[in-house]
């Protein structure tokens, strides 16, 4: 395996691993409720979340199974911190990924996350060698499985009230995807025309 | 909440009862057989791990904790023949959770012995047990557990392709689940008016 070049440029964003000075960028948006109701780290105050942050910062490769990569979404231009995307290995002889991520609802609805995401599953899929990525999201969050569906991602679990979250019964998705299901959008580069293989040319000069 | 179940359980024509040492020959003659191995964690068992089984099964009879488990022989009534195992897994204290699995002699099949034992369990379960939900999983290419999943009523939550290597290959995995209000709705429409 290649070694890892970071950061990663999409069309319109830098993706980065975190560092000390983002405490103000990942407050701006994981302290909100509407945020808090779906993540499993509560961070309700500027002290808690420069602890996910340190938390967030040692996340930068794959070495064994367990470890997560999380990578800060910077706008292009600006460097606006606008949320993050993450890999974690949780299986490597199934060759198993799991992909969470979080967006600043200030810059939601503009396909930033669907752009992270793309990025972070060609790493996945092309470089980590994984065989299948899964990502999980509450029942009610509407935006999350929109998205997962435009990825390709299947439904692959619907479990009802079968664990307590935050106090209420849980209603959880399971969204999949596996290597050879995931549509590369931008791998195949179009050859210049001169390569190109022309057999009524070729017939010709014969 | 514990759950110390009043042993046997009966049913129409079986006998749901904890396992003793006498049992280990009758656990042998389908545990050993390829096609009951086949979707089963373990593989083939010789007579000694049989024994080891019902040896462990013999304390497997109540919930006192999270994690523990509930495996009852299935007898037949009519003359005592063993003809598999129920059981059940404490999964989730606060959450109310358990896992309800068997394991039957094929040559048993095919009389509604398996749905009547499951049909018990699921009773002990959402009765005495304070169940909430109960979860059952199999392999994909399991149609006779899946089936008898269908026939309990249970809903099928969920389908993982290729999730996991299980016997050297990919796993393909159903998982089915039947919750407390749904499993009561059932009972009243079944009950004889």
């Amino acid at each position: 395996m290649s070694s890892l070049s970071l950061p990663i440029a999409t069309d319109r964003l830098n993706l980065r691993t975190f560092e000390r000075s983002d405490v103000e960028g990942l407050s701006a948006y994981h302290v909100l409720p509407s945020m808090q109701r779906y993540v499993f780290s509560r961070t309700r105050d500027k002290a808690e979340v420069a602890g996910a942050l340190n938390i967030m910062r040692g996340h930068v490769s794959l070495q064994r199974p367990g470890d997560t990569l999380t990578l800060a979404m910077c706008r292009k231009g600006d460097h606006a911190l606008i949320g993050h995307v993450s890999l974690h290995w949780s299986d490597a002889t199934a060759g198993q990924g799991e992909v969470r991520f979080c967006i600043n609802p200030s810059f939601a609805g503009q396909g930033y996350t669907r752009e992270a995401l793309g990025a972070l599953f060609d790493l996945a899929f092309d470089h980590f060698r994984i065989h299948r990525l899964f990502a999980r999201c509450d029942g009610r969050n509407h935006h999350s499985i929109k998205l997962m569906q435009q990825l390709g991602m299947r439904l692959e679990a619907h479990y009802r009230e079968h664990a307590l979250f935050q106090g209420e019964w849980d209603e959880e998705l399971h969204f999949a995807i596996l290597d050879r299901e995931w549509q590369r959008s931008s791998k195949v580069k179009d050859l210049p025309p001169r390569h190109r293989v022309d057999a009524p040319a070729q017939h010709r000069v014969a | 909440m514990p759950l110390y179940p009043d042993y046997p359980l009966r049913t129409e024509r079986l006998v749901l009862r904890p396992f003793t040492r006498g049992d280990v020959d009758a656990v042998f003659a389908y545990r050993r057989r390829e096609d009951v191995a086949r979707y089963l964690f373990d593989v083939e068992l010789s007579r000694e791990e049989c024994a080891l089984a019902v040896q462990q099964r013999i304390n497997q009879v109540a919930f006192e904790k999270e994690g523990d488990k509930i495996i009852l022989a299935v007898e037949l009534a009519r003359n005592g023949a063993l003809i598999g195992e129920v059981s059940l897994i404490w999964r989730s204290v606060d959450a109310r959770q358990a896992e309800a699995g068997w394991i039957f002699d094929p040559d048993y099949q095919g009389q509604g012995y398996a749905t009547e034992a499951a049909n018990a369990m699921l009773d002990l379960a959402f009765g005495p047990g304070d169940i909430h939900r109960v979860s059952a999983r199999c392999d994909v290419r399991n149609d006779a557990s899946w089936r008898l999943m269908e026939r309990l009523g249970m809903r099928r939550e969920a389908h993982f392709r290729e999730h996991a290597i299980f016997k050297s290959r990919w796993d393909e995995e159903f998982i089915y689940a039947i919750l407390w209000q749904e499993w009561q709705a059932l009972r009243a429409e079944q009950k004889p008016k």
